[in-house]
């Protein structure tokens, strides 16, 4: 099985706000997929739906099973950190480990102690005693201990400072992804991952406005610095966004080939951020 | 069931006791600790305690008197007492372990949403069905078995406590424990605890469904809806059924708990009818509190499955 992930139509209302209006995707194995939005566009929606935390219409897939049904089969292997420090501030890590063991099939609590072992948590706290950082540590070590197929990261790094979060996509790489598995991920701070990702899905107002592998991307959206004079020749060729740097002119572009752009300045491939600005504009 | 999902319960009713240790197990450990240690003070300070400055009382020279008397009173007398002595003492845990139960229940769903951390709950291969099950397990049988443990060692205190004043008094103590009918005492009260928590089943789940609902404020979702239909009942039919039901159902409850106590002191402790707890399998209440208890232990599981936060 490839595709770990298959959406079609799948939408969800709270009354009479439609927060997803019957989007399609699918998230396929080895892959990392970044899901981008503002607030309120539906990322966490989409998630819960795949985590079987709510309700949705339409049809969805997780490892080929029902999530709305089947929550407690899929996270044998499938596992998630979410946007808050969620781990109960009365357990202790020792327990915490042992509660995984005894509950989790594809759990290894060797790897999980070896990966406390490098960091200064003590396995008698409690995780009120923690800082948020080693809160974050804990959990990623539980969660990279898992053997899982999917990873499903919720604004995993809010409210941590920047070493931790460096620090935790570095292991999260290093120790955990392979081709075997999938990891998909929400953040607000797009360029901390943008590295990382081989996906990329941008949704806005529940509906999804880009979907496409970071390939795709450099292929068809291209940046190019233009100076003044040559202004009016890359507005008429229709950039989809602009901006002045420096006394000169950037110019987003899509589906505009490599060849036709060349002769006007210096080409980059757009940062994740500025696209996403550019195609959050688009049309309003 | 097979033996993974065993472990797994296994381990949610470990996780209970983790979160819990203190209402289940140090509550009464330290009550239990309290008395002893005032018992102990009384008799250490007892032959040098003086009332109004002048009137000496000395608790020595008046312990051979009390063990005469003890030991001349008929078998069956001196047997009644000291049961009464043990069971009487059972009487503070057992309203401190309702109340504590109760506590519990309030918070058993509502509190990992208030913290967030169902999340982390949620993102583990357990079913909200065994979740809800492990927290009904812990209120009928985790929490009456710590309670009977701790319960146990306080008598059993309070008999060596006897056997050593018994010594002063130049009394072996002997009689005193042939007296206690331990065993029997520690049978009763054990399985008194278990069945007025199974009594009490109703109760519990309904705590637990208000608890799976609250969006805040538990207490006010487990009390305002029974206060509601209180008064409604009493609004519309000038009568008060399902309160004195209620009220009723918990009175009982207390009773089984403490029914030995009550036939000890010769059937006039509670105005009530009593059931031991043995006598409560017959009783048809009892199976219809499980079947109204499983209907809202359903919603509980059900609230917990599709209740969404955002």
């Amino acid at each position: 099985m490839t595709i770990l992930i298959q959406a079609k139509g799948l939408s969800k209302s709270y009354g009479s706000h439609q927060v997803l209006k019957s989007v399609d995707f699918s998230v396929k194995r080895g892959r990392i997929v970044g899901l981008v939005g503002p607030n309120g566009a539906g990322k966490t929606t989409i998630l819960k739906s795949i985590l079987g935390l709510t309700s949705y219409d339409g049809d969805l897939k997780v490892l080929g099973l029902d999530p709305a049904r089947q929550r407690h089969q899929i996270m044998q292997k499938v596992s998630f950190i979410a946007d808050v420090a969620v781990l109960p501030r009365w357990l202790k890590v020792e327990n915490a480990l042992e509660f995984v063991t005894d509950v989790h099939p594809n759990f290894n609590l060797d790897k999980a102690r070896y990966f406390l072992s490098k960091t200064n948590i003590p396995m008698q706290a409690r995780v009120k005693e923690l800082s948020k950082g080693m809160v974050a540590q804990l959990h990623l070590a539980l969660v990279m201990s898992i053997d899982a197929e999917l990873l499903v990261l919720d604004e995993p790094t809010l409210g941590l400072d920047i070493l931790y979060r460096k620090e935790f996509y570095n292991q999260l790489l290093a120790e955990f992804f392979d081709e075997g598995r999938s990891i998909l991920v929400t953040t607000h701070q797009i360029e901390e991952i943008e590295n990382l990702l081989t996906d990329l899905i941008f949704i806005r107002d529940g509906r999804i406005i880009l979907d496409a592998t970071m390939e795709e991307v450099a292929v068809k959206y291209i940046e190019v610095m233009v100076s003044k004079d040559d202004a009016a020749k890359a507005e008429a060729l229709g950039p989809v966004m602009q901006r002045d740097v420096f006394g000169r002119k950037v110019y987003l572009f899509e589906g505009i080939s490599r060849e036709e752009l060349e002769p006007l300045g210096e080409l980059h491939s757009p940062s994740v951020a500025d696209l996403f600005v550019a195609k959050m504009k688009e049309g309003k | 069931m097979n033996i993974a999902s065993a472990n797994s319960f296994k381990a949610l009713i470990k996780r209970e006791y983790w979160e819990h240790k203190g209402a289940m197990f140090y509550t009464p450990a330290i009550i239990a600790a309290v008395f002893a240690g005032i018992s102990i003070l009384i008799v250490i300070t007892g032959g040098q305690l003086s009332v109004n400055g002048g009137h000496s009382f000395s608790f020595m020279d008046f312990m051979p008197k009390v063990l005469e008397q003890f030991e001349n009173v008929g078998d069956e007398e001196r047997s009644r007492g000291v049961q009464i002595g043990l069971y009487g003492a059972r009487i503070l845990f057992c309203v401190v372990m309702l109340v504590v139960s109760l506590f519990y229940m309030l918070g058993s769903l509502y509190d990992e949403r208030k913290d967030k951390s169902i999340l982390f709950w949620k993102s583990l291969p357990v079913s909200d069905t065994a979740t809800v099950l492990s927290k009904f397990v812990s209120v009928c049988f985790l929490i009456p078995i710590l309670y009977f443990a701790v319960i146990s060692v306080f008598q059993v205190f309070l008999l060596l406590f006897g056997t050593v004043i018994a010594w002063f008094g130049g009394n072996s103590g002997i009689t005193l424990w042939a007296s206690s009918n331990l065993f029997s005492v520690l049978f009763n009260s054990l399985l008194s605890l278990i069945v007025a928590s199974l009594w009490l089943a109703p109760i519990w789940s309904w705590l637990m469904f208000a608890s799976a609902w609250a969006k805040k404020v538990a207490f006010l979702w487990g009390t305002l809806p029974i206060f509601m239909i209180v008064i409604a009942e009493g609004w519309i039919f000038h009568t008060s059924h399902f309160i004195e039901m209620i009220g009723d159902r918990i009175a009982k409850g207390f009773i089984i708990l403490n029914s030995n106590m009550h036939y000890l002191v010769s059937g006039d402790m509670f105005d009530m009818d009593v059931q031991r707890w043995y006598q409560v399998f017959g009783n048809i209440e009892f199976w219809g509190g499980l079947i109204v208890s499983a209907v809202l232990l359903a919603g509980a599981i059900y609230t917990r499955r599709y209740r969404d936060e955002s």
